[in-house]
């Protein structure tokens, strides 16, 4: 890297964290707007039905409900960062608790949609390129049509009854089957935990539980990777150094994975990043219908239960993941691909 | 038949068969429905499909095939006027933003960029919720979190036709600035911003109808297709005609709109007409 390279790549780190810095501040102001919008005085659907006119008036200063909005968002804002979301209108449980103890579900739920991910959208993208143009191409772009159209809540259901249900070939719902009911382990994530205990049955009942979920949840995203990789390495075959190879008698094989994946494979690291945030968020339409108890559910279940406060406190945890892990892949980028380095400008 | 030509594979035609289809069932649907999507009739609670209920009907005895036709109009109502919206929101940013310059520019692009950041689905639900949740709660929230992309694909395409000779030859014809704008820098982006806005339909519908699914869009009973969904998975085993239909209008639908707007780009897009992928 040389020095105009380096002061660009530094302004340009500069510059992306203050726009996450921002863009946080700004997430906090909107989830502080969408507690204010719900209808009616908060202060009297506090109180409850039978409270006198004096009860309502003391919770409104004990809610600072009195005060201008500015200093509303700002008391916001200091329990924020004490990591204090509020009470949960159906588990009376403080929400950020009750985020805590379900993220784990979900980030491993987000993690094998991931590995599924990987596994499938490489190897696919991969073979349609190579094999551009022939049954086998035009096979896997039906595919990516279909997994780009698809609504995934449906799919979701639709796995369910047929495969776990009627067919029976992977648990209906839930994260651990009813006889494991009481194991617990010190991460909170199952998969660690039972490796670690090396209780390997338990290990597979949980992944056996994940599979559905997770092949649903990753549909959409494998759609997309298959088509960008098909695409990336269709034309990294065609750059001069391919050609090169190709010309110096290396076996076609060998073309493709030592010379073409692997240029062709970072722009589509980078897209396995950006995804995870998206993942995350995507839970939403898919953990409830298999009763998996993650964040996703929580958010749904405290719609149904009209409990704001609990959907609110999703959004900003999950709006702050997505933005952390967006900032963090495109660090990581510039570090993988000198191209994308050298074309940055600092301004 | 001219705009055949443009099309490659009968799949291509068949999308385009099956998103004029949708259009018209969005137009006609309600007319040609053979019940009404929301009559009640005990006596016939989860009748398989037959000739007089194509789709078979629902755990209230709704003829789900009238049901998913008016969930078109409804759908595709929805969608469209999402997109039409949030489409001028942006291009009035976009034009503004890239003809200003300057720090009116600046200020106007970082805070799209800061409204990219977010997770679209995640925001439309928390908006959705907070406005009460309803069909008109999922479009407002659509509205507010999808117009950023249409801002910065619209300043991209101004600030590159901008300084073109046939806009610089229109200044100096004397022609106004808000004319030149209205009439010659703005239909020279629409093809692109059309391909977007027809790629746009399929996601909008599919985030439309997650939301009505989560219970923060169309509540049950509207015949809207993600709560009809939501409606008949509990009956799963009993009746799978009262999920499965709704759910391959939405995939259908989606595809098709997508493959027109491939078809679009393909052929609205010089460069890659040359390249095939």
């Amino acid at each position: 890297m040389n020095k105009e390279t380096a002061k660009n790549v530094a302004v340009y780190i500069g510059q992306r964290v203050s726009l996450t810095a921002i863009a946080l501040v700004v997430l906090s102001f909107m989830t502080f707007t969408l507690g204010q919008l719900v209808p009616g005085d908060a202060a009297v659907v506090a109180a409850g039905p039978n409270a006198g006119n004096e009860r309502i008036a003391e919770l409104r200063v004990e809610m600072g409900l009195d005060l201008p909005i500015h200093k509303q968002y700002g008391i916001y804002l200091s329990k924020l960062s004490r990591g204090d979301l509020g009470k949960s209108w159906f588990t009376h449980q403080p929400i950020w608790e009750d985020i805590k103890d379900r993220l784990p579900a979900s980030a491993e739920l987000v993690f094998l949609a991931m590995l599924l991910n990987v596994l499938i959208s490489i190897p696919l993208g991969v073979l349609a390129a190579t094999r551009f143009d022939s049954k086998i191409d035009g096979a896997i772009r039906l595919m990516v049509m279909a997994g780009a159209g698809i609504p995934i809540f449906w799919l979701g259901l639709i796995l369910q009854h047929y495969v776990a249900g009627e067919a029976g070939w992977f648990p209906i719902a839930g994260r651990i089957s009813f006889e494991y009911r009481d194991f617990s382990g010190s991460t909170g994530f199952l998969l660690i935990d039972t490796a670690l205990q090396g209780e390997w049955q338990i290990f597979w009942d949980v992944l056996n539980h994940l599979f559905l979920p997770a092949i649903t949840l990753a549909t959409l995203f494998i759609a997309v990777v298959t088509r960008t990789t098909r695409s990336t390495v269709l034309r990294t075959l065609q750059e001069d150094y391919v050609t090169l190879a190709r010309s110096k008698g290396i076996s076609e094989y060998q073309v493709v994975v030592r010379h073409a994946l692997r240029n062709a494979l970072i722009p589509t690291i980078t897209i396995f990043g950006m995804q995870i945030g998206w993942m995350l968020s995507t839970t939403i339409l898919v953990e409830e219908i298999f009763s998996r108890p993650g964040i996703g559910k929580y958010a749904v279940k405290a719609i149904t239960q009209s409990d704001i406060h609990g959907v609110v406190g999703v959004v900003l945890v999950m709006g702050v993941i997505f933005l952390i892990t967006n900032l963090i892949v495109d660090i990581v980028h510039l570090f993988l691909n000198p191209r994308h380095r050298e074309s940055v400008q600092g301004q | 038949m001219k705009f055949l030509r443009y099309m490659g594979s009968p799949l291509e035609i068949a999308a385009v068969g099956f998103a004029a289809l949708m259009v018209l069932l969005a137009i006609i649907g309600p007319i040609i429905a053979p019940h009404d999507p929301y009559e009640v009739d005990f006596f016939n609670r989860f009748l398989p499909p037959s000739t007089e209920y194509f789709f078979g009907t629902d755990a209230t005895g709704r003829d789900v095939f009238s049901r998913v036709l008016y969930g078109a109009r409804l759908t595709l109502a929805s969608a469209l006027v999402v997109i039409v919206i949030v489409a001028l929101i942006g291009i009035i940013i976009g034009v503004v933003s890239a003809l200003s310059g300057g720090l009116v520019d600046d200020v106007l692009m970082r805070f799209t960029d800061i409204w990219l950041a977010f997770p679209p689905l995640v925001l439309a639900m928390g908006f959705a919720a907070a406005f009460g949740a309803g069909i008109n709660a999922a479009i407002l929230a659509l509205i507010i979190t999808w117009w950023p992309g249409y801002a910065r694909l619209t300043r991209a395409l101004i600030v590159e036709t901008k300084d073109k000779d046939f806009i610089v030859a229109a200044k100096a014809m004397g022609i106004g600035k808000i004319r030149t704008i209205i009439f010659h820098l703005i239909p020279n982006s629409l093809d692109v911003l059309f391909v977007q806005l027809t790629l746009d339909v399929a996601a909008v519908i599919l985030v439309i109808s997650g939301l009505s699914f989560i219970g923060v869009g169309a509540q049950i009973p509207l015949a809207e297709w993600g709560a009809m969904i939501a409606d008949g998975r509990s009956a799963m085993s009993r009746a799978w005609w009262v999920v499965f239909f709704p759910g391959l209008a939405i995939l259908l639908t989606a595809v098709s709109f997508n493959l027109v707007g491939d078809i679009l780009r393909r052929e609205l897009d010089p460069a890659l007409r040359r390249r095939e992928f």
